[in-house]
């Protein structure tokens, strides 16, 4: 079952609202964090407003204005105590470049924000759904 | 959207489990092509050979005979042609120390197999929703 | 050191890695062939179609039951042998609410009244809260599990003493047989047949488990009429040597 914090790094506010929404209604909304760029998410990863535990799952739009996700990404991963975290890349725009780059980052799931938000909710039940058929490690110390 | 079906290695050591996971696929209807390899030797072989054709994704046991999950992640991850395939851990292993360096090796997801069959198929059933909303 | 000592050390590292692959393959290598058993076993009754005889369908479902046992009972040896090794936290916890949560994980109550006492100079401390946690869910789950009429009462107590905390858990079930009592505490045990009330019979063994490592002690005591105490004092401080 999931039991972790989870954070979301996007700046679209109509996004932003479909998803706490959703969460609310499967009843995640204790554990979400939001972040609008990666100066933000990094802070509330590693600076002054530190999340801890430190979060499981980390839900970005890589291809917003003003969110340099591949280079968050690349810390991320480039990090002791953070590279094992879970990265889903939710985003409504194509670039093909920024995939990749994600998908070399070993990203858990590259997926497309749904159009419509009536669609919204059946995106991400299906996305908790999945979490909550995977095992987490458990804390550290 | 016209999304080529993506094709799965699984690389599993036991027959029943084989067994397992395709009985669960065709109840799912899930038709992509499956491969399967029965350790990870044989999974990097059959990879760098090119008998699994693009877009792949794994289905991955941790513990095998020859060359193990974790050994063979890590020796992926390390190979430029196939460091980016995500990969499915599939395994009895409830151990913290396996989950811990699946993780590290960026794996998408560890799933412990359950008891039951029916449990097995529901789990399947949630991986294929998720793989539909995936790219690769 | 001098060197038996020494000797003796490397012994003990020697057979704790020893332990610690076992329970390895206890986990992982006996799990594949169980699992198989029962998933061959669903196969086959999927293959057979509607049309079954009811006594193969009966068959089918004791098989799958008795392997859902032994996969319990694997569950509880490897949950016994790593007692000591997870879940060490220590970390803040409120009594009464850690009892709360307790009744809550209990699931469906609606025939059960609790009765709780404390007697408590400060509600919270500083403890393994995951151990506490679980002997407390045990006792309370066994209460309910093996009582025997419909309206059931549970009464729970906890009185802080100087060094340590007192709970008493009690319920107006059956009652233990005083010919078994000293075996409840044994892994695997059950007073009834397992068919009777499908239990592992862990529960209890890992419970005294528990309790020793942190240093107190569980005791059984049969009730006044009818009915079980079980009473095991929890020290305020936990010193853990592995």
């Amino acid at each position: 079952m999931i039991n972790s914090n989870i954070l979301v790094v996007d700046n679209c506010k109509v996004d932003v609202e479909n998803a706490k929404k959703a969460f609310s209604i499967l009843g995640l909304k204790d554990t979400l964090y939001f972040a609008e760029n990666d100066l933000e998410a990094w802070d509330k990863l590693q600076g002054n407003q530190k999340i801890s535990p430190i979060p499981k799952i980390l839900l970005i739009d890589i291809n917003q204005e003003g969110i340099k996700g591949i280079d968050l990404l690349l810390k991320i991963r480039k990090h002791e105590d953070l590279k094992s975290i879970l990265i889903f890349v939710i985003t409504g725009t194509d670039n093909e470049k920024n995939k990749s780059d994600a998908l070399n980052l070993n990203i858990a799931g590259y997926l497309h924000k749904p159009i419509q938000s009536d669609k919204s909710f059946d995106f991400f039940s299906i996305l908790y759904n999945y979490w909550n058929i995977i095992e987490y490690s458990s804390e550290k110390k | 959207m016209i999304q080529k079906l993506v094709n799965i290695l699984l690389v599993e050591d036991d027959e029943v489990d084989v067994m397992n996971v395709k009985r669960a696929f065709s109840k799912n209807n899930i038709k992509n092509d499956l491969f399967v390899a029965g350790n990870g030797v044989e999974a990097l072989e059959m990879l760098r050979g090119g008998i699994v054709p693009l877009p792949r994704i794994i289905i991955l046991d941790i513990n095998m005979p020859k060359m193990n999950g974790i050994e063979f992640l890590k020796e992926m991850r390390e190979d430029e042609n196939l460091k980016n395939i995500s990969v499915f851990v599939m395994t009895t292993s409830n151990e913290d120390s396996d989950k811990i360096n699946a993780y590290n090796l960026n794996v998408a997801g560890y799933i412990l197999k359950p008891l039951s069959f029916e449990k097995f198929i529901a789990s399947v059933a949630t991986l294929k929703d998720f793989w539909s909303l995936c790219e690769m | 050191m001098i060197e038996p000592e020494k000797r003796c050390q490397e012994e003990l590292t020697a057979l704790k890695k020893e332990f610690e692959e076992f329970v390895y393959i206890v986990s992982h290598d006996i799990k594949t062939p169980m699992r198989a058993i029962v998933n061959i076993a669903t196969w086959i009754e999927d293959d057979l179609g509607p049309d079954v005889n009811k006594d193969i369908l009966d068959n089918f479902n004791l098989l799958k039951n008795r392997v859902g046992r032994l996969e319990n009972m694997m569950n509880a040896l490897l949950e016994l042998s790593r007692v000591n090794r997870t879940k060490m936290e220590l970390f803040e916890v409120s009594i009464p609410k850690l009892v709360n949560d307790c009744i809550e994980m209990l699931g469906d109550t609606i025939n059960v009244e609790f009765h709780l006492t404390y007697n408590l100079l400060d509600k919270k401390c500083i403890t393994l809260g995951k151990k506490l946690e679980k002997v407390i869910y045990s006792l309370l789950h066994n209460a309910i599990q093996f009582h025997d009429k419909v309206q059931k009462n549970v009464f729970v107590e906890v009185i802080e003493n100087e060094t340590d905390y007192e709970f008493v858990i009690s319920d107006d079930g059956p009652g233990i047989p005083e010919e078994v009592k000293d075996k409840i505490f044994s892994i695997f045990y059950t007073a009834n047949s397992k068919d009777v009330v499908d239990s592992t019979g862990a529960g209890l063994a890992i419970c005294d488990k528990i309790i020793k490592m942190v240093g107190g002690k569980i005791q059984y005591a049969p009730g006044l009429n009818c009915g079980s105490i079980f009473k095991f004092n929890w020290p305020k401080t936990i010193t853990v040597n592995n």
